[in-house]
């Protein structure tokens, strides 16, 4: 029940609401009891023969407007609690989502997307029918048992509600036996249907192994046993499951028995009347739920914590980068490392000792082998990671004295993975600029050497491209992602290895474009291939995380390293891979 | 989309929805004896249940309203009551577990059929379904018919016959008011009717919005750099909170309709009825006397009336989420795109290990082809290497040759009979495959190696990882060859996993052999290893190896260089470097200047 008091700030906060709905419940239950005890007003009017028209009116006119009061109510009532149930998640979903905005991406290093997408829906959903059902059940059981209760004893007879009330302890103990069982039984069908599942995962995985040694028929017969038992398991439950409903109407039949046999003794002491005994029947059968409830209730309420623990630990998971900075314009100038060490979360360094300086307008190539720290050394400049050990300067101020925004806004990164959005072509270009102009877009297009293919698609920039839309090569992908950084004009622009999937030609016109266009503007390539940076000012070779060659391409080549081996390999891999015939 | 449509389209989906439907109900009619039996009790059951109300009556309007207390009367009614509600519950008991273990029966022949179905599928179908998709149409979309059996159908069928009880006994205690009863029907189907209409529409909104919403918030947390470093979260921020609203709004208004139509409706009818009842007894008893156990009986049969009808108005959003799931399966069971069987009748056997390939040229997606013309033999014993670089085709070859995919132009014959005439068996049996990726199963080094193959001996299993020497590596292991291979073998070194594999292979001892060469991720401690144990494999047997360090295949007897799908050099290691060509080059990238030197 702790969840309840966590949750107090949002009951709180929403106080009218939960007042309301409960109250209308309170009314609710009371409403129920009226049915019942004019049932036995009525059977014993029939009885003595006092019945008249009148009476029947009155009851009736009674019956319609407490039926009709009632559906109202509920109705009511069901908008009051559950609409503030799923507030609370739209709430709770709203503060995870600005609060995965705020993380850096240390943050998500160490977590799965799927993680945080299982507390963003089932945890959230777990909370949602805990401030919706939980307090449902809580109050209303507690309500409709109690005043059922008061009912039965005070209006009818003490004595009868005793008597009658004897098995239903059994029924609560039962059931939540059941309940136990049918918890542990639950969880290990859970546990067969998930072998099962990684069972069928791994033979869709391994379709060509097991068919390149003809394995199909004992692959099929080893499913069929894991299902077998799958079924097995299922069928334990459900032995449990099919326990439920007939015991309870066995409790609820020798309760109706005990009240039928002593409410008559009772009726023919003239202590009860015999529509009292109907009315009481009827009173039995609302206790049924009440009754029921609470194994439900502690149910609820316990995923309800566990999961609102979750996501309070999400939440309160700390800042990493600090946005303190002062400086709020984009900067612009010269860029200068001073880099002494940088380690991800665990401590080895993949970069050490990085020192250089690029002056503004200059163009910057750093090659190296996989894993050597390219894209490590452009992240650190976007302050994407926490830098310990160093500074990065630019305009000769030190990066973290920019705001965060400031300094992102001066800086088109191109990532390796081009990741591009569930949205149209020209959505996804104009990202960090929404209104942009379609002319803006299509200049930017133009830049990446994009605008050619976009043409040619049925519906050009209007396509819709990410995952549910239409699927692009890689190369197309890395030029939209290339004009999405492009349309920011921005001052400094970053390549990492975003050539990588684009032609010879195709890269040579966009290397051209950018020569052209940004004459004052910095730019960093990252590349694997060399043609991609040979036209840089400064060239840096970076091996294990430090700086083993710098120059210019020219002065590179005729150095005995890594660049030379590299750039003589390449030559020759570009001859194979036409064929072997010189142009 | 203009409504007329929308309309034609809604009729479609229902004219489909009830094609799976009759469908799924096919599954039943092997489990006709069990499902007449659970009926027969659970018409036992109901009848029992239905009784005591009947007994309660009798008791009052025989025994307590005159006061006459008949000691072995009472006794008798009694103890029938009491044993009434005992059969009833334990009958039930029976009848809910017979009905659940058909339903889970059904599940089990659906699951083993569609798991079958994609095994006897080609390769053609798996390069175009993604793995997850397919993996959820087997498991998750099974385990919703199941719902759909287990809670949905037995449900229906429970409350239907209990329905139907209940007015068979109102029949009895009095014709006229139980047809006066019949009257609620109308409403209750009026209320579903609405309620399927209005509110599963509303509730597919909801789902529509909630999937959308998780889409959104998938797709941000995977893109969440690219929003950072555009300064785009405020932007996104806001468009996830319009999405959230909606999906607020569509939430509000399902729960709008369920108050409207769901259990609040269903009770204003039960009031009204009840008003009904009382209403025709108190009329009645102007005239003449009522029995009060009959009033006692009818408002008591009422009381259950309704239960039921709640229990299947809530089942119903789940049986359309079942029936869409068994849409999906039932796609995969008519799917067409199966593998490559046997042709002819002969059933030949492969003896030497001659393989031919004549003028083959191929295309997976019959626009593109990837091979063209490619002619080759490798008689028996021999190695014939394919070299080229990404693309070129050659693990096409090494597909056709696997039979994974239908040749359609040219022919590959194995000891001179087409490739198509081989029994499955056989050619599994005789033609080893390593691949480049060793793919490990769930289980221990034993089980990794022998497969499924009971044939295979634990001694087989020893001598074949003796003779590619992985024994070496899995003697030390703590528990030998009993060892679990944990999450696809992540504990293993990329060359351990590879000799495990070559191990697997050698068991089957082929007579063919084809090996798919990793590229470079084997660590150098087991290179040595690797190699010694592919030169003792490939001797004597036929082996067509695609390699791509070239220093591996320098003793094979052919060597065909492949670009864009054709064979543009062919020769041994030596004709093809004095050749000067494709593979000279290729050489000189991997050995550098010097070694060529010492080639000559």
């Amino acid at each position: 029940m702790k969840v309840f008091l966590q949750l107090m700030w949002f009951f709180k906060e929403e106080k009218w609401r939960y007042l309301g709905g409960i109250i209308m419940l309170g009314f609710v239950s009371l409403g129920l009891l009226v049915p019942p005890k004019v049932v036995g007003l009525i059977v014993d009017h029939i009885e003595r023969g006092t019945i008249t028209k009148g009476i029947l009116w009155e009851y009736g006119g009674l019956l319609i407007c407490i039926a009709i009061g009632i559906y109202i109510l509920r109705y009511i009532w069901r908008i009051l609690i559950f609409g503030a149930a799923v507030k609370l998640a739209m709430l709770l979903r709203n503060r995870l989502y600005e609060h995965f905005t705020k993380k850096s991406q240390a943050f998500y290093h160490k977590r799965r997307v799927g993680d945080l997408m299982a507390h963003s829906t089932n945890d959230l959903q777990a909370i949602q029918q805990t401030a919706g059902d939980g307090v449902l059940t809580l109050v209303d059981s507690l309500m409709m048992g109690g005043f059922t209760l008061i009912a039965m004893a005070t209006t009818i007879s003490w004595k009868l509600t005793l008597v009658s009330l004897l098995p239903l302890p059994i029924m609560a103990w039962a059931t939540n036996k059941y309940g136990t069982m049918l918890h542990k039984r639950f969880h290990s069908a859970q546990e067969a249907f998930s072998t099962l599942n990684d069972k069928v995962q791994e033979s869709i995985s391994g379709t060509r192994v097991i068919k390149a040694f003809g394995q199909e028929t004992d692959d099929i017969k080893s499913f069929e046993n894991l299902s077998k038992d799958a079924v097995k398991k299922n069928m334990a439950v459900a032995r449990i499951d099919s326990l439920f409903d007939p015991t309870i109407s066995l409790i609820i039949g020798f309760s109706f028995f005990l009240a039928v046999s002593y409410g008559s003794i009772l009726v023919t002491r003239n202590e009860l009347t015999i529509g009292e005994l109907v009315s009481f029947t009827s009173y039995l059968g609302l206790l049924i739920w009440p009754m029921l409830a609470f194994g439900w209730l502690f149910n609820i309420v316990e995923r309800g914590r566990a999961s609102y623990d979750r996501v309070e630990s999400l939440l309160a998971v700390k800042e990493e980068i600090e946005d303190l900075g002062m400086i709020e314009s984009s900067p612009h100038g010269d860029i200068s490392y001073e880099l002494k060490e940088f380690s991800y979360v665990d401590s080895t360094p993949v970069l050490k000792d990085i020192h250089f300086t690029l002056k503004r307008g200059q163009t910057l190539g750093i090659v190296g082998k996989t894993g050597s720290g390219k894209t490590s050394l452009c992240k650190l400049l976007l302050r994407e990671y926490h830098l310990n050990h160093g500074a990065i300067f630019i305009d000769g101020h030190d990066i973290r004295d920019y705001k965060l925004q400031a300094l992102r806004g001066a800086i088109g990164y191109v990532p390796q993975d081009h990741f591009l959005f569930s949205a149209t072509i020209a959505e996804n270009i104009a990202f960090s600029k929404v209104d942009a102009p379609f002319t803006e877009v299509k200049g930017a297009a133009e830049l990446a050497s994009i605008h050619k293919d976009i043409s040619q698609f049925k519906y050009g920039y209007e396509t819709v491209v990410g995952e549910r839309g239409v699927t692009l090569s890689g190369g197309q992908k890395q030029r939209i992602s290339i004009a999405r950084a492009l349309i920011k004009n921005p001052e400094i622009l970053i390549l990492d290895d975003s050539l990588s999937a684009v032609d010879a030609k195709t890269e040579e016109s966009i290397l051209q474009h950018l020569k052209v266009k940004r004459q004052n503007q910095t730019t960093i390539i990252t590349a694997h291939r060399l043609s991609s940076i040979a036209h840089c000012d400064l060239i840096i070779v970076l091996e294990n995380g430090t700086i083993s060659q710098r120059g210019t391409h020219h002065s590179l080549v005729n150095e005995e390293g890594w660049y030379k081996e590299t750039y003589e390999r390449q030559a020759l891999e570009t001859l194979i891979s036409e064929g072997g015939v010189m142009k | 989309m203009s409504a007329p449509e929308e309309q034609s389209q809604d009729e479609l989906q229902q004219m489909k929805q009830w094609t799976v439907f009759k469908r799924l109900m096919s599954y039943t009619a092997p489990h006709k004896k069990r499902l007449t039996l659970a009926f027969f009790l659970l018409l036992i059951a109901t009848a029992a249940e239905l009784t005591g109300p009947i007994l309660v009556k009798t008791f009052i309007d025989d025994y307590v309203t005159p006061r006459n207390f008949e000691q072995t009367a009472l006794l008798i009614l009694a103890s029938s009551y009491i044993g009434l509600i005992l059969i009833s519950a334990a009958v039930n008991y029976i009848q809910f577990v017979l009905f659940q273990s058909v339903a889970l029966d059904i599940i089990q022949t659906l699951r083993i059929q569609v798991f079958s179905k994609v095994h006897s599928l080609g390769l053609k179908f798996f390069d175009r379904t993604p793995v997850g998709s397919l993996v959820s149409r087997i498991t998750n979309d099974t385990e919703a018919v199941k719902d759909l059996y287990v809670s949905v159908l037995s449900t229906f069928v429970q409350n239907i016959v209990f329905l139907f009880g209940i007015f068979g006994f109102m029949f009895y205690l009095n014709v006229k008011l139980a047809l006066f009863c019949l009257g609620i029907l109308p409403f209750i189907a009026g209320i579903m009717w609405m309620y399927r209409k209005y509110s599963s529409r509303s509730f597919y909104e909801m789902r529509e919005k909630l999937s959308q919403l998780n889409a959104k918030l998938n797709e941000s947390l995977q893109g969440m750099s690219i929003v950072q470093l555009f300064n785009q979260e405020r932007r996104l921020r806001k468009e996830f909170a319009v999405i959230n609203n909606e999906h607020n709004d569509a939430q509000i208004r399902n729960i709008k309709y369920n108050g409207l139509l769901l259990r609040p409706a269903v009770d204003l009818v039960y009031m009204l009825a009840l008003l009904m009842i009382l209403s025709f007894f108190g009329i009645k008893s102007f005239n003449s006397p009522v029995e009060i156990g009959v009033i006692y009986a009818f408002i008591n049969y009422l009381d259950r009336f309704f239960e039921p009808v709640n229990m299947m108005m809530m089942r119903l959003s789940i049986f359309q989420q079942a029936i869409v799931s068994a849409g999906r399966v039932f796609t995969v069971m008519d799917e067409k795109e199966f593998a490559p069987i046997k042709e002819g009748n002969q059933e030949p056997a492969i003896q030497n290990g001659k393989i031919e390939f004549r003028n083959v040229t191929f295309s997976y997606d019959g626009e593109q082809e990837v091979l063209k013309n490619i002619s080759f033999t490798a008689l028996p014993g021999q190695t014939v290497a394919l070299v080229g670089h990404t693309g070129s085709g050659k693990s096409s070859i090494i597909n056709l040759l696997m039979r994974f995919y239908d040749v359609k132009k040219g022919q590959i014959l194995i000891d001179d009979v087409p490739l198509t005439h081989f029994e499955n068996k056989e050619l599994r049996e005789k033609v080893g495959l390593v691949l480049q990726d060793p793919f490990l199963f769930v289980g221990d080094i034993k089980q990794n190696i022998r497969m499924y193959n009971s044939e295979i001996s634990d001694e087989d299993v020893l001598a074949a990882a003796q003779f590619v020497q992985a024994s070496t590596f899995i003697e030390k292991l703590p528990d030998g060859f009993q060892t679990e291979i944990g999450e696809r073998g992540a504990t293993f070194s990329s060359g351990q996993r590879q000799l495990i594999s070559f191990a697997r292979t050698m068991a089957f001892s082929p007579k063919i052999l084809i090996l798919d060469e990793a590229t470079a991720n084997i660590d150098t401690e087991t290179e040595e290893e690797i190699q010694l144990a592919l030169q003792k494999m490939r001797s004597g047997r036929t082996t067509i190896a695609i390699a791509h360090r070239l220093s591996t295949i320098q003793d094979a007897e052919l060597i065909l260089v492949l670009h864009k799908g054709e064979i543009v050099e062919r020769g041994t290691h030596q004709e093809l470097l004095r050749e000067r060509g494709l593979y000279h080059k290729m050489f000189l990238l991997q050995h550098g200047k010097d070694s060529m030197e010492e080639v000559g």
